[in-house]
């Protein structure tokens, strides 16, 4: 045997360095990754200070979370194409299901693992108007209305421009002799009448506020109320429809990622603490709802009061919306292509 | 200017000229007609400014959908792979900085005299320098980065080098294709990385230095003679201390003294270890001291029944030793090297010292042919052989000098206005001492070849002249005088390096990118 004892014994010394140097980074600082959808930048500058507190205070570990942000679909697609995602939280379903489909990065079943659907807090779709509202828009229907420019970004693109498609395809149906093709020829009309796609609901805000852009801005109901505290309620006024969709931002950890960095066990907390006390009571300052119920009756106030349709209820699910309305040849395609 | 802006005064002007043309028959004109102007007038306004929102609007759009287009293409540019092409070599790398793929080279050509009787000659097979051009150093290499943490380099040598090794190292002439460095890289931090493949152990200090950034022609006896050149094997390296403290533990399939791993097959089950300790205790101090560095070094070995035994070279590269092929390591093998470095100014100084410790036995010669004399065998025993060096240099353009290249204040450009580069003066002493037990081992005593001219013993100066044109380019010339001791007399013609001196002079042209 041509191995010897010392030989050996310097062997597992080198061995024993390289799992320390495995083992040690990891031990002094951890760095999580949060991919997000376009409005959470706030929501989670707040919540992500909040937790690396609670996370050094509970197991004397630092950890620092970065954002990312951008139209939902493109950021899924980012993850797939190997951004190095710790955790997700996008705003629909179906483009955290294609991080199973397409990447393989986390189980088909990852919508059970946590609470509510992995939805730790809820939001609709509302109109935004300028003061006055002076296009005298009430709900879906006035924004086909001609001369009535609509904001909303491109649903290729952003979750949130999905959520304000089916609101207005979910409300056609309900109208009397509504069916599919009253809808189309509906969103037809609306979209006759928006002059600008922005790939996020953040850069179609930037257009209807900043640039001055439009009549009406249709967006999620916490972009639509922070835009009113920050800018004012002297500048536009929020238009609550009859009808709307119940926008259910789900989360999820990214297995294989958080595997192979070995943050699995900070970003499985990470979200779980979304769901704590103090995670839903950011959640409900940031204008989202909040699922818990303590902390939905501190903010019932601020929340508009309305009919909410599901997804899974008017669509048949995320699966099935996306491959009627969005998939190529979908019937956005065929609305946007006749415009 | 709106619309509105340009109308208005029209609308107005007409107005007037409706009011005053019924003003003349003012008897004329009723209530009512003047009420139906002031109502047209009054829809006219109206129109001009719903004109007015509708162009603001559209200019307002088209000013988004550029800017859109402008965010878009900006976020392109972003993410875009970067191609760059500099003198640091060329490089593809994408916008994250995780993934690279770079080109750089190396290339020397050297033109090589040696004086009157150091002169050395050509027999056979051997190895031996003669006057003429010599392409020292040709070498692409591909580096590449992968996921921000894996890293390889890939290094062929399209020159010979004879620079030591064992099997091929002897032959000059064979001019084929080798690979100098074949490894991966996995950095977890700056604390712990990894290096698998063909690379340099971390030993030796001038070694460790980039070929395209030494200050002579050849490297000392310590880094060519003694202390391993390249070798297949795993090293785990990095910095301690904020970078002040370096470390660096390898395992590899052992080489002899000074030699480089030709082949990809061990020629025995024993392997080597290697450790360094390197510190550089007053980095960023900006003291006198911070320039200072000092470590220790060394590897250790069960080199047994292996005949890849080195061979000793002057700095001309004329082989001055060499165990007899009966000769086999019987024994451990440990080298052992103090080193440091000073930078100061346009000061640099460099000093090394090793030893190596090896055991070898000799088989016995049975007299036949042109040999007369048998030779007995001879059992285990333990040599010691070791090497020094320090070498001194002095930018006299007054740049700073460092341990890798230098960075001319004005570069010399050919055919153009210029400033004259930097220009380096270089100062270096040597020695190679060898066991006196290892004359019993030479080749000259194995009483068929006869060789003689060989010596226990090399003394070397030398000076040498440095011009950086820029950080690419560089002219160096070396004078170097070395003279042998204990010299070995054995039977037969000189064959190797005839009389006991060896006056080298060198030039190089070097390109490194």
């Amino acid at each position: 045997m041509a191995f010897k004892t010392p030989k050996l014994k310097a062997l597992a010394a080198i061995l024993g360095l390289a799992a320390a140097a495995i083992a040690g980074p990891a031990a002094a600082e951890t760095t999580l990754l949060n991919v997000s959808y376009d409005p959470t930048r706030e929501l989670y500058v707040d919540y992500n200070a909040a937790f690396a507190k609670y996370w050094k205070e509970k197991t004397g570990e630092t950890v620092t979370v970065k954002q990312s942000h951008g139209g939902a679909a493109k950021q899924a697609r980012a993850v797939i194409d190997g951004l190095q995602a710790d955790v997700v939280t996008l705003a629909l379903s179906y483009d955290i299901d294609e991080l199973h489909a397409k990447g393989k990065l986390i189980p088909a079943d990852w919508q059970k693992r946590l609470p509510n659907n992995s939805s730790p807090y809820t939001s609709t779709i509302v109109l935004l108007v300028r003061k006055g509202n002076p296009k005298n828009i009430k709900d879906w229907g006035d924004l086909a209305k001609p001369g009535v420019a609509v904001i909303t970004p491109n649903p290729k693109t952003s979750g949130g421009a999905r959520y304000n498609y089916l609101a207005i395809w979910g409300w056609a149906l309900q109208q009397p002799g509504g069916n599919d093709k009253t809808a189309q020829e509906l969103l037809t009309k609306v979209y006759k009448n928006v002059p600008v796609l922005d790939s996020g609901a953040r850069g179609s805000t930037t257009t209807f506020i900043e640039r001055g852009i439009g009549d009406v801005l249709i967006t999620w109901e916490n972009e639509a109320l922070l835009a009113t505290k920050e800018l004012g309620p002297d500048k536009f006024d929020i238009i609550v429809p009859a009808t709307s969709i119940l926008a259910e931002p789900p989360v999820t950890v990214v297995d294989k990622v958080a595997n192979r960095r070995g943050t699995r066990k900070v970003a499985e907390a990470y979200l779980n603490y979304l769901y704590s006390d103090e995670g839903q009571d950011i959640a409900g300052k940031h204008f989202y709802r909040p699922t818990s119920e303590k902390a939905a009756k501190k903010y019932e106030k601020q929340f508009a009061k309305t009919k909410l349709i599901s997804v899974d209820e008017v669509f048949g699910g995320w699966q099935k919306a996306q491959k009627v309305h969005f998939a190529d040849g979908g019937s956005f395609d065929q609305i946007y292509g006749i415009r | 200017m709106t619309y509105s802006a340009v109308l208005r005064p029209l609308v107005g002007a007409l107005a007037l000229a409706g009011l005053a043309s019924i003003a003349l028959p003012a008897q004329a004109a009723t209530q009512d007609e003047i009420e139906t102007l002031k109502q047209t007038v009054r829809e006219l306004q109206k129109r001009l400014e719903e004109l007015d929102q509708t162009v603001e609007q559209k200019v307002k759009i088209v000013e988004r959908k550029q800017e859109l287009v402008n965010e878009d293409v900006a976020k392109k540019l972003k993410d875009a792979p970067t191609v760059t092409a500099s003198n640091k070599g060329f490089s593809i790398r994408s916008a994250d900085k995780d993934f690279e793929f770079k080109l750089r080279g190396l290339a020397q050509i050297d033109y090589r005299v040696y004086d009157g009787d150091a002169h050395a000659q050509t027999t056979g097979n051997t190895a031996v320098a003669t006057d003429g051009f010599l392409a020292r150093r040709l070498r692409p290499t591909f580096e590449g980065t992968l996921l921000g943490k894996y890293g390889f380099r890939f290094t062929p040598e399209f020159a010979e080098s004879g620079d030591g090794g064992a099997a091929a190292s002897g032959d000059r002439r064979n001019n084929r294709v080798r690979v100098v460095d074949a490894y991966f890289d996995v950095n977890a931090n700056d604390a712990y990385k990894f290096r698998l493949g063909k690379h340099k152990p971390f030993v030796g200090l001038e070694r460790l230095q980039s070929g395209s950034d030494i200050k002579f022609i050849e490297r000392s006896y310590v880094s060519n003679n003694i202390l391993p050149n390249r070798d297949i094997g795993v090293s785990l390296h990095g910095d301690a201390f904020d970078k002040k403290l370096n470390y660096a533990v390898g395992y590899f399939n052992g080489v002899a003294d000074g030699g480089d791993n030709f082949t990809s097959v061990d020629d025995n089950t024993d392997k080597d270890f290697a450790a360094r300790l390197f510190t550089t205790p007053f980095a960023g101090s900006g003291g006198n001291l911070e320039g200072l560095g000092f470590g220790v070094a060394g590897t250790w070995a069960n080199d047994s029944n292996t005949n890849a035994l080195p061979r000793y070279r002057t700095p001309g590269q004329n082989q001055f030793f060499a165990y007899a092929s009966t000769v086999t390591a019987a024994g451990t093998r440990s080298r052992i090297s103090p080193q440091a470095y000073y930078y100061n100014g346009p000061l640099g100084i460099i000093a090394e010292y090793a030893q190596v410790t090896q055991d070898v036995q000799r088989a016995e010669t049975a007299a036949s042919g042109a040999a007369t004399n048998a030779v007995a065998a001879i059992g285990p025993t333990e040599l010691k052989n070791d090497a020094w060096q320090i070498a001194a240099t002095w930018l006299i353009t007054g740049e700073d000098a460092s341990f890798k290249g230098v960075k001319p204040f004005q570069p010399f450009k050919f055919g153009e206005p210029s400033g004259w580069g930097a220009w380096e003066i270089g100062l270096r002493y040597q020695e190679n001492n060898l066991d006196s037990a290892a004359a019993r081992f030479a080749d000259n005593n194995a009483g068929t070849s006869g060789r003689a001219g060989y010596g226990l013993s090399a003394r070397t100066w030398g000076v040498g002249l440095s011009w950086y044109h820029n950080e690419n380019s560089k002219f160096l010339i070396n004078y170097e005088d070395t003279s042998l001791d204990d010299v070995l007399r054995g039977a037969g013609t000189p064959t190797v390096l005839r009389g006991d001196k060896e006056r080298f002079l060198s030039f190089r042209y070097q390109v490194a990118y």
